[in-house]
């Protein structure tokens, strides 16, 4: 089987937005608003405990994977455009504007992202439009450096080069030849900004950066490691990890299916 | 010759390339505080409650704009900062009342000491596990799959998890700072070992990330090696293979694994400022976020501004590497 390890994880990603989908709608407890008392451990009415708040820990979670998607596609989506864009216009009219977009391609790549984030971060205030734009801006660099390298190699191919010949309008040949071969391996990459995206995020959230009034994965760690006191009971062990547990298997799950989806472009 | 000019010319290119990403950092740098709602006088005055709970009356933040050259044009702001900047003064940090440079000073080396362990550590290990593991055995395949895997799980997240389940429980691991406070030390081992015990485990959290970086790197750059037909021949005349590992795929096989040594400063420095606020590590991460927090302009400036020249000079290391290598090759 071909395709038995892509199957697996769409199945395993599939599965995890179903449960996180029963928890916004069907699931009673709100998301905001105590449920139950403090630090409850997780049992039958909660399925994961409650928080210091009394406030129902798996509704949380659901809470945030929705909003984590949300701005992980946003993000993939600005890095979609931005990267396809500039890297195909880099090598598909070359010269001048191929410099002048290698160039800025270089410095966003060579600009250490995390510090730039923070600084942006705080400068701009926490809001989650911003916290997107902040991401978007350090992840189109590496997209339109591949969608670059490979548009210089297509257009060398004899076909491009026979279309032009026959008078084929530059139009014609990015919409028929060029994008028709570089969209599978563009939305790969913008897979696995969704990622790294969220990870990004979660790290912002973490460091008291991002949006404080959205529901976040980020935001619950950093909240509960500190809370006084954690590291002397068991309420980490709820509190703590089922945040934690559910960012790393989502963030895997996608970085491992646009890896998955990769290969099967390349072979 | 023709490989010398060539070589020249990408580092010609490469430090113009270096200098000019270094301009456009300085200027995000300087302009992007001006551009923002609000200063450190409206923050210090007008408190959240926190630490001062006095107010500012609008002649005296006057006075303090004054004080500290914010009333004049942009222009001539910048090319005071520029001149002070090359002196190697970096400001006046107003919430810690002290030079930016010298709480960088401080703060710095800690950075620094977990950094190079971390990529020391982990530049020895992966490359060593890729000399040895042979992919085909079921451990082989195990070590990569699971690395695959871990690779994808940001530092902190395994800061952490490694804190809760690692630091806590073990008695004689502290779980937080660099130094016991108000230790005396009886010896220098003493101390080296007090330091040493800080920095176990956000070092083991970031090794854990870095080390499969550098085994999927060396490996992918030894797999190479070892289809050339040299190495072949080097079988054939029965050379032994701890010699044909150390003298033929080791020594051709390493500079993509150096190279990688230094393109990873830049993710590297990201990972240990978000591990120090995991272990309260007083490194830059640590002052970073505090000064975040009070809106301390400068230092956060000051800070940003060392990072990045950190970073960028590694990539410039790379890049130099790399067309070293190039030329090497086109001889």
């Amino acid at each position: 089987m071909k395709y038995r390890k892509i199957t697996i994880l769409v199945v395993c990603f599939i599965s995890l937005c179903c449960i996180f989908l029963y928890g916004v709608t069907f699931y009673k407890y709100s998301s905001v608003l105590p449920s139950g008392s403090a630090l409850e451990k997780p049992n039958l009415l909660h399925i994961l405990g409650t928080d210091d708040l009394g406030v129902d820990i798996f509704a949380q979670i659901s809470r945030s994977f929705f909003h984590s998607m949300f701005i992980g596609l946003s993000c993939a989506f600005i890095t979609f455009i931005l990267g396809g864009v500039l890297g195909i216009s880099a090598g598909f009219v070359g010269g001048k504007v191929d410099i002048l977009i290698s160039f800025f391609i270089n410095i966003a790549l060579s600009i250490p992202q995390l510090p730039v984030m923070i600084v942006l971060g705080a400068f701009l205030g926490q809001r989650t439009s911003n916290v997107i734009l902040i991401i978007s801006a350090f992840s189109w660099g590496s997209i339109a450096k591949i969608m670059r390298a490979k548009t210089i190699s297509i257009c060398d191919k004899p076909f491009i080069k026979l279309a032009k010949s026959y008078g084929g309008t530059n139009f014609y040949i990015i919409y028929n030849h060029l994008l028709r071969q570089l969209l599978p391996l563009l939305s790969v990459n913008a897979i696995a900004v969704i990622g790294s995206a969220i990870i990004q995020e979660s790290s912002l959230a973490y460091l008291g950066l991002s949006d404080p009034l959205a529901r976040s994965w980020g935001l619950m760690i950093s909240k509960a490691t500190r809370f006084n006191g954690i590291f002397f009971t068991e309420f980490w062990k709820w509190w703590l990890m089922s945040p934690l547990v559910s960012l790393v298997i989502c963030t895997v799950l996608l970085r491992l299916l646009s890896k998955e989806l990769q290969q099967i472009l390349q072979n | 010759m023709k490989g010398f000019f060539i070589l020249k010319k990408t580092i010609l290119k490469k430090t113009v390339l270096l200098l000019v990403s270094f301009l456009a950092i300085y200027l995000i740098n300087f302009i992007l505080p001006r551009c923002m709602p609000g200063d450190p006088f409206d923050y210090t005055s007008a408190v959240v409650g926190e630490d001062n709970l006095f107010e500012m009356s609008t002649e005296q933040k006057e006075y303090m704009r004054k004080y500290y050259g914010m009333d004049k044009p942009i222009f001539t702001q910048f090319m005071e900062t520029v001149k002070q900047n090359i002196l190697g003064n970096l400001g006046e940090s107003i919430h810690f009342k002290k030079s930016v440079a010298q709480i960088i000073n401080e703060r710095l080396p800690w950075t620094l000491l977990i950094m190079t362990s971390t990529l020391i550590i982990s530049f020895i290990l992966g490359v060593a596990l890729a000399l040895f593991n042979d992919e085909n055995t079921i451990l082989g395949k195990y070590i990569y799959n699971i690395f695959s895997v871990i690779i994808e799980i940001p530092p902190y997240i395994i800061g952490i998890v490694l804190l809760f389940t690692v630091a806590v429980r073990i008695k004689f691991i502290p779980i937080s700072g660099a130094v016991t406070p108000f230790i005396s030390y009886s010896s220098t081992i003493h101390k080296i070992y007090d330091i040493f015990i800080h920095s176990l485990v956000p070092v083991l959290s970031m090794c854990i990330v870095t080390i499969p970086k550098f085994y999927f790197t060396a490996n992918a750059s030894f797999v190479d090696i070892r289809k050339k037909l040299y190495v072949y021949n080097a079988h054939l005349k029965g050379i032994k293979n701890s010699r044909i590992s150390y003298k033929y795929i080791l020594i051709n096989g390493i500079t993509p694994v150096i190279v990688r040594l230094f393109l990873s400063v830049g993710s590297l420095i990201g990972a240990t400022m978000l591990i120090e606020n995991v272990f309260a590590y007083p490194g830059l991460g640590l002052i970073m976020r505090e000064a975040v927090k009070y809106r301390d302009y400068p230092l956060i400036q000051g800070i940003f501004l060392i990072s990045s020249i950190l970073v960028l000079l590694n990539l410039f290391v790379a890049d130099i590497i790399n067309s070293v290598v190039a030329k090497e090759v086109l001889k």
